[in-house]
């Protein structure tokens, strides 16, 4: 327990301090660049929430709003059939659960914008590499989600469908996948919030959505549209999620 | 009644028996209906070119091809360099963010606080959890100039959020019994807060600090895309300039490192959890 804690206390100083293989962290350099007058707060201060009467704020949030939903039924519908391999219960043999664990371990630990970053290498830039980057994050996490949970399901229906004679894929749609759906709905609501959140950052790489208008205004240094636009945003953001805890509360 | 006409009825019975038809579920089809209309709405309204999709999986494999097909070894220290500081901006991320949002956790249960409280603080940790890191890290640039200061303070702001609302929820599932029993031992509320629900709560809080310092290495990684530091600023530039193996080395490093850290940072977590094995207290 104290060599823990002191592990963790040189951990944290090792990283923050201000040396060769430090951040370099400084309160007081947070203190002086917040009281200091600078663009970004003179923005917030004066915000223009006319930005989002715009017509290039509308297509922004549409194009975010289609992203998300494609990418999302798309990513979850592939990510059910993933997740029955990715445990050891629904895969047929060892050798698939390992390849689709290994495949999705490394999916999942490429971030969404990274996804975007090479999506927009390959096809650039536009809403389709967007759509490709999201869709690949919802695939890891759906994936991993779901396939947590079937590790968790009663036994009792599974050895019920083995002893009369079920075969695998039987035993898969009768005794797991009815134990299942329930979570798997409401991870895939999860992940359209997730989706809709992250497609606000795609733009910044050049993979369309509302990002791309909240780097224009940021490139011509236009803060209070800015914060217009991301104002705008959060109330999207909160009234789906609301919208989604109650239909996900239906579910469960 | 004969044993037959008996056998006889029930055969009747059974011949005459009709399955139950099944209730329609209405639920289902309009989840259905909504879900289909949904993406083919989005997929035919949105402006997407879709004639490029047949060309992704090939120019993926190229572009594949490119980053692993000659790794040098020479990027390797570099990338690792980098990579460790985006470590180093999870961490301290993580830590400004449970400073803060320790004592918010508390205004926001409401089996501690009133409800002005609860109502007010809850809507203050709502704010940062709908915005994303890279949003804060673009606010926060000409503030405090390219460099991990920015992206750190994008984290811990974001992350605020998140673990405030958490470990409040956490807080408000803790057992009332030591809490009536440090009340009715005349104990005020900051001893019934420090010796009633802390005990409780603090294995379920620090692992989700832990939790989240997983899941802020990936969000670190890409900070630097935008200039905040990290590995990030490697990944997009090594991309962008078309030097493909250093890309290759970068995108290896993060995946390693991040499976890395996410296993032992579960395994802690779990220990946390669990308390301590009973072998280990004789």
């Amino acid at each position: 327990m104290i060599g823990g804690l002191i592990g963790l206390v040189g951990f944290t100083v090792a990283a923050g301090a201000d040396w060769r293989y430090g951040i370099g962290f400084s309160v007081t350099e947070i203190w002086d660049g917040l009281t200091r007058s600078n663009a970004p707060m003179r923005g917030l201060a004066e915000i223009d929430l006319g930005a989002l009467t715009g017509s290039r704020a509308r297509d922004g949030f549409l194009e975010t709003l289609q992203m998300a939903v494609m990418s999302s039924i798309a990513g979850a519908l592939i990510a059910l059939p993933l997740a029955l391999f990715n445990s050891k219960l629904g895969a047929p043999n060892r050798a698939v659960y390992a390849v689709v664990k290994l495949l999705n371990n490394v999916i999942r630990a490429i971030p969404d914008l990274l996804w975007a970053l090479l999506f927009v290498a390959a096809v650039s830039i536009g809403a389709l590499p967007g759509i490709l980057a999201l869709f690949f994050f919802s695939l890891g996490v759906v994936t991993k989600l779901t396939s947590d949970t079937i590790d968790g399901i009663d036994h009792g229906p599974v050895e019920a469908a083995r002893a009369s004679g079920a075969s695998h894929p039987q035993m898969l749609r009768f005794a797991v996948l009815p134990q299942i759906l329930p979570a798997y709905t409401s991870f895939s609501m999860y992940c359209f919030e997730l989706n809709l959140r992250a497609s606000a950052v795609l733009g910044f790489v050049g993979a369309g959505g509302i990002g791309t208008v909240i780097d224009f205004y940021r490139g011509q240094g236009q803060w209070d549209r800015v914060w217009g636009v991301v104002a705008g945003f959060l109330v999207v953001v909160i009234v789906v999620e609301r919208i989604s805890a109650v239909l996900r509360k239906r579910l469960l | 009644m004969s044993g037959t006409e008996t056998q006889r009825v029930a055969d009747e019975r059974f011949r005459d028996a009709v399955r139950p038809e099944k209730p329609f579920n209405w639920f289902r089809l309009t989840v259905t209906v909504a879900v289909v209309a949904g993406f083919l709405g989005a997929s035919l309204s949105v402006d997407a070119r879709w004639e490029r999709l047949p060309e992704v999986p090939g120019e993926l494999w190229n572009i594949f091809g490119l980053m692993f097909g000659d790794l040098d070894l020479a990027d390797l220290p570099d990338a690792l360099d980098s990579m460790w500081e985006s470590v180093g901006i999870a961490w301290i991320g993580t830590m400004i963010a449970a400073a803060l949002s320790f004592p918010l956790a508390f205004l926001a249960a409401r089996n501690v606080s009133g409800r002005v409280s609860v109502v007010v603080t809850r809507q203050l940790l709502n704010i940062p959890r709908a915005i994303p890191e890279i949003i804060f890290a673009v606010a926060l640039i000409p503030i405090f100039g390219l460099g991990p200061l920015a992206g750190t303070v994008a984290i811990g702001l974001s992350s605020t959020g998140t673990i405030g609302k958490l470990s409040a929820e956490i807080i408000e599932g803790c057992d009332h019994g030591p809490m009536e029993a440090a009340d009715a031992a005349g104990g005020s509320k900051p001893q019934l807060v420090r010796w009633a629900v802390m005990p409780q709560v603090m294995p379920e809080i620090i692992a989700f600090w832990l939790y989240r310092f997983e899941v802020n290495i990936r969000a670190s990684a890409v900070l630097g895309v935008v200039g905040a530091g990290g590995i990030g600023t490697m990944l997009q530039q090594s991309i962008e300039f078309r030097q493909w193996a250093s890309a290759g080395m970068a995108l290896i490093v993060v995946v390693l490192v991040t499976i890395l850290i996410d296993m032992a940072s579960g395994a802690i977590r779990r220990r946390i959890i669990r308390g301590p094995r009973p072998a280990a207290q004789t």
